[in-house]
């Protein structure tokens, strides 16, 4: 669901979107541990249990993994992971304001297809 | 295991009853915050779980024995609110000093680390602490003693907004080294609810919502714009709260799994969705009216 509430998104989310941007700086690197969910709520002030269900996101698209008694660590293709899952992300939001846009300027849906055609075509020539 | 378990829990002041009929279940080692409008019954019920007052009807156990002048209970609770009285010959440490003995946990290393942290005169009487001193200091007595279960009432009164800070902070830190039950009620619940994990709602007596926190924040959804197209949207759901904030405008507050099928849809009308804080629901979930004070001031 694509909604524009940054600021308000909920706390557990943006707890797993600053582990994924210290995954993509490096500042924890692949098959090394993540913090735990004492230290993160330690660190951001939170209840633990927050800060669980933001590494358990993490854990769901398997970005991280457990390794039993030790905790949590990245996992080997994290960074790459996480860079396609944004690009993706970031597209699709474009698309739909696009597609907004479009609707509230009256532009029909075969007009737009054929704009977004023309654009391609216009960079794929002077690509040639 | 649950650390408080009440089924039917009632307590009336004659015709009143300040607890109505309330089943309720709170698990070990959580934190939660008790919330509601004033005189919603947070302190009555708070005060019974503490074992200061008797149940007019029903079942309350706590650590699987009724409170109410129970030993076992007492020793492994503490109640801080503030009307907390010491003997007036106490010093602030005297009554560091000489509460220890009652708490098996207590941390006198902690105590002192605080104390000192908030300035606190230690040859001053604690009658003469302003307010939010006052609550400060009865605060440190609550961290410190570590109290398997640890209850609050309205801990912040009074404290300006850095002491509150860092007293969330405190209790935080202190909690993750030594996990225990806590119950904080409260009404500044936007600066409290990052360090809860459950919320229980009073109103009435009754339990409105008893719930994680992070299920409360995504409860409800705010819709504002065009009021026919609002409408049409929210047509036969339940309205939680609406307001009109503009000629033809319309701000409608509903659940978010009655209408989150349609979110592409709303936006695609041009409507805004807009998130609505644990706060602004609580307030609107226990209002008397679904257009809240403006409904004083509507005419015709």
């Amino acid at each position: 669901m694509i909604l524009n509430t940054d600021s308000m998104k909920p706390l557990y989310v943006q707890i797993a979107e600053w582990l994924e941007g210290e995954i993509l700086s490096e500042n924890i690197k692949e098959e090394e541990r993540i913090y735990s969910q004492y230290q993160l709520a330690e660190m951001f002030t939170i209840n633990p249990a927050t800060a669980a269900k933001g590494l358990n996101i993490l854990a769901d698209e398997t970005i991280v993994y457990k390794k039993r008694g030790l905790g949590m660590f990245v996992s080997p293709n994290a960074k790459q992971f996480i860079l396609t899952k944004r690009r993706s992300r970031i597209l699709e939001q474009m698309i739909m304001e696009l597609v907004m846009e479009a609707n509230r300027l009256d532009v029909s849906e075969s007009e737009l297809n054929r704009m977004i055609q023309l654009a391609r075509q216009n960079k794929e020539e002077k690509q040639l | 295991m649950n650390v408080i378990q009440c089924e039917d829990l009632t307590k009336s002041y004659g015709k009143l009853k300040a607890i109505d009929y309330l089943s309720i279940e709170i698990a070990e080692n959580k934190i939660t915050g008790l919330i509601g409008r004033n005189g919603s019954g947070k302190t009555t019920l708070l005060k019974m779980i503490a074992g200061y007052l008797k149940p007019t009807y029903g079942e309350l156990k706590v650590f699987s024995e009724k409170p109410f002048n129970s030993l076992f209970v007492s020793e492994n609770s503490i109640f801080i609110d503030d009307a907390m009285t010491f003997p007036d010959s106490f010093t602030l440490t005297d009554i560091l000093t000489e509460v220890a003995p009652f708490y098996a946990n207590w941390s006198s290393s902690l105590a002192k680390g605080l104390f000192d942290y908030f300035s606190f005169n230690p040859k001053q009487p604690h009658s003469n602490l302003s307010k939010g001193s006052r609550s400060t200091f009865n605060s440190i007595l609550g961290i410190a003693s570590r109290s398997p279960l640890t209850i609050m009432d309205e801990p912040t009164t009074g404290m300006d907004s850095g002491v509150r800070k860092d007293f969330y902070r405190a209790l935080l830190r202190d909690y993750l080294e030594y996990p225990r039950t806590i119950i904080l009620s409260s009404h500044l619940l936007s600066e409290l609810e990052e360090i809860l994990e459950d919320i229980l709602l009073l109103d009435n007596g009754t339990k409105r919502l008893h719930l994680p926190v992070m299920e409360l924040k995504e409860l409800a959804v705010g819709i504002r714009g065009n009021a026919q197209a609002v409408l049409s949207f929210v047509e036969g759901k339940e309205i939680i709260y609406q307001e009109n904030f503009a000629k033809g405008s319309l701000y409608v507050v509903v659940r978010r799994k009655l209408i989150q099928h349609q979110f592409e849809q709303i936006r695609l009308s041009g409507l805004e969705i807009l998130p609505v804080s644990a706060d602004d629901l609580c307030v609107y979930l226990t209002a008397k009216t679904k257009g809240g004070i403006d409904d004083v001031f509507k005419r015709g």
